[in-house]
């Protein structure tokens, strides 16, 4: 096998062990009821009190908003634990004392995840079309599709980045939390970005989501591809610079354990 | 040609000490270690906790950079030609550690194969085939998190050898392993020396590294302080004999009166569960045996035994001059 192969075969391999993971930590059935009731838990709490404070007017906004940043259950609490679970469990050593190509380990942690969080937010918004009132018969549902992918691939880009943090230190989930909670702000989900403070939205066009939920909000309202593809490549830009964020301080943790003697003490 | 070749390695730590008081502490845990292993060769590393056999063993696997002096396995260096030297090499590290516990023992074989490029229609037959190896046929499909720890163990072994390394680092390999267990692992070991594997082993248990090793080194508090075949070893105290004695709590102040006697050449002491081993090991054969019963005065004494000594004893009187 040439090298592309082999590296296609351990990308492949590395998701396969991400997802069997993740299965075997919940068992289908649970597995299955998280996925199908999370999303209409979330969608229930802030649809319910966003359009009582909007007095009804604005269910769509809360419907489509909440649905898309349901993939960042999988962006960032997923992948984190993907890339930080090699620290729990010891293997540290092992993966790096083998001669891989650690881009491809460390992007093979995510990519479940993307496909993984996609089918959240679809579960989500079939949930808003079924009980929210949600109205999609204008929507390009192709364009729409595109656009959770993309928005759930730059949510996971940040997330690689938190999974990173996860290996220098203990207390990650403390950080994750606070990330996934911001992100129902700063992202635009709740709150109209424009509505937000200056520096807020700041915030806001620097993180994965805000522009994912823009143009996902305006799909349903009828746009075309061609008015949501910038609000796209930007979208998929933030995600890989978060991505490759991430992949450099994965490198700089392997160079430092190594230099230090740090690969278990951590 | 020599399959590892150390020359003049050495590695220090620095420890943050204190949480206020923060200052910077220096371990010098491996100082100026030389010396090579030959192809095919079982090679013992011995030591006592902390001597630095591990930080060794880390630097020759890749995963720790040497603060001086440089090593080659297989040929390579180990810092400027790490993939190489890792493609060549497998290592465990002991204990049960270090798998993927939500995965079965087949799927941690699948992805670490992956990982050293093992071509999947090669691993497919590989994996079944070190299953057997290790004793682990048809538990395969079961999750690691549900295996004993030999167990897990022994998947480590097969790990280790998805690749066909030509070179194994074991360290520690049959800790917390029962005495079926370990001489189990040991004829899996045999069988890699049997295939002309390189062997670099390091292990607590003196009758073990006895049995397997071709050749021994002891290193202690970082440097090597005898390197020789077992029977070289055990030449260091061919002129002695052990006395054994059982006791039951011998106080250290009598300990003490016991080292200083000027025929005891080292003492050592191995609690047995009520009972207590008195190692003395001495010149004078049976003869000391009144004179250390009569340094013992006013202890119950139960069995007592003169033989000719081990390796252990070999180890204890090295590290022991030492101390
Ligand atoms: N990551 C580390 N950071 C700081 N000091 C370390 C680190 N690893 C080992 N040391 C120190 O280096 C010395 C040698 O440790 P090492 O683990 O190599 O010993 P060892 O011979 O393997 O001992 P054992 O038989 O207990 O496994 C010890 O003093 C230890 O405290
Ligand atoms: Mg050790």
């Amino acid at each position: 096998m040439n090298t592309i192969n082999k590296n296609l075969y351990l990308f492949w391999q590395g998701t396969m062990l991400s997802y069997r993971a993740l299965f075997a930590w919940l068992r289908p059935v649970t597995y299955m009821a998280s996925k199908i009731l999370m999303p209409l838990a979330q969608m229930f709490f802030f649809v319910f009190l966003g359009s009582y404070a909007s007095n009804g007017k604005n269910v769509d906004f809360y419907v489509i908003g909440n649905a898309i940043q349901i993939t960042s259950v999988s962006g960032i609490f997923g992948v984190t634990m993907s890339v930080g679970g090699d620290r729990d469990a010891g293997t540290l050593p092992y993966l790096f004392g083998t001669p891989s190509n650690r881009f491809i380990i460390f992007f093979g942690r995510a990519f479940m995840h993307i496909i993984d969080g996609a089918i959240g937010v679809v579960i989500a918004l079939t949930w808003g079309v079924l009980l929210m009132g949600l109205d999609l018969s204008h929507t390009n549902l192709s364009a729409l599709g595109l656009t959770i992918l993309v928005t759930t691939f730059s949510t996971c880009g940040l997330g690689l980045l938190m999974g990173c943090l996860s290996l220098l230190t203990a207390n990650v989930m403390f950080v994750n939390n606070f990330v996934y909670f911001s992100l129902l702000i700063f992202s635009g989900a709740n709150v109209e970005v424009t509505a937000l403070p200056a520096w807020m939205q700041f915030v806001s066009n620097i993180l994965p989501l805000t522009r994912g939920i823009a143009a996902s909000r305006a799909l349903a309202a009828g746009a075309s591809f061609s008015d949501i593809s910038p609000l796209l490549v930007s979208e998929m830009g933030i995600g890989l610079i978060y991505g490759l964020l991430g992949y450099f301080l994965f490198s700089w943790f392997e160079t430092q354990a190594k230099q230090k003697g740090t690969l278990e003490t951590v | 040609m020599n399959a590892i070749e150390i020359s003049n390695l050495n590695r220090v730590y620095r420890a943050q000490i204190g949480v206020f008081n923060r200052s910077i502490k220096e371990v010098v845990a491996v100082d100026d270690i030389s010396f090579d292993v030959q192809a095919g060769e079982l090679f013992g590393l011995l030591g006592p906790n902390g001597a630095g056999k591990t930080t060794t063993v880390k630097m020759l696997t890749t995963l720790l950079i040497p603060s001086q002096g440089s090593a080659r396995v297989a040929g390579f260096d180990v810092v400027k030609q790490a993939n190489e030297v890792r493609r060549r090499i497998g290592f465990i590290f002991g204990g049960e550690r270090g798998l993927y516990w939500r995965l079965s023992g087949d799927d941690n074989l699948r992805y670490f194969a992956s990982l050293y490029g093992v071509d999947p229609a090669v691993s497919k037959k590989r994996i079944p085939y070190l299953m057997e190896l290790v004793g682990l046929q048809g538990r395969g499909n079961e999750r690691v998190g549900g295996y004993s720890r030999g167990m897990k163990q022994r998947l480590h072994v097969a790990r280790t050898l998805l690749h066909d390394p030509d070179i194994l680092f074991l360290d520690e390999p049959t800790i917390g392993l029962d005495p079926v267990g370990a001489r189990e692992f040991r004829n899996v070991i045999l069988n890699l020396q049997s295939q002309k594997k390189t062997i670099l082993l390091t292990t607590h248990y003196m009758f073990e590294a006895d049995a397997l090793s071709d050749r021994i080194a002891i290193i202690n508090k970082g440097r090597v302080i005898a390197l020789d075949t077992p029977s070289g070893l055990k030449g260091h105290v061919s002129d002695l004999s052990v006395v054994e004695l059982e006791t039951f709590g011998t106080p250290e102040s009598v300990l003490e009166k016991l080292r200083s006697l000027p025929f005891v050449d080292a003492l050592s002491v191995e609690d047995r569960e009520q009972k207590q081993m008195l190692l003395v090991q001495t010149k004078r054969g049976a003869e000391a045996v009144p004179d250390v019963m009569a340094a013992l005065d006013g202890q119950r004494i139960g069995r007592v035994i003169v033989r000719e000594p081990t390796l252990e004893d070999a180890y204890v009187r090295l590290v022991g001059g030492q101390a």
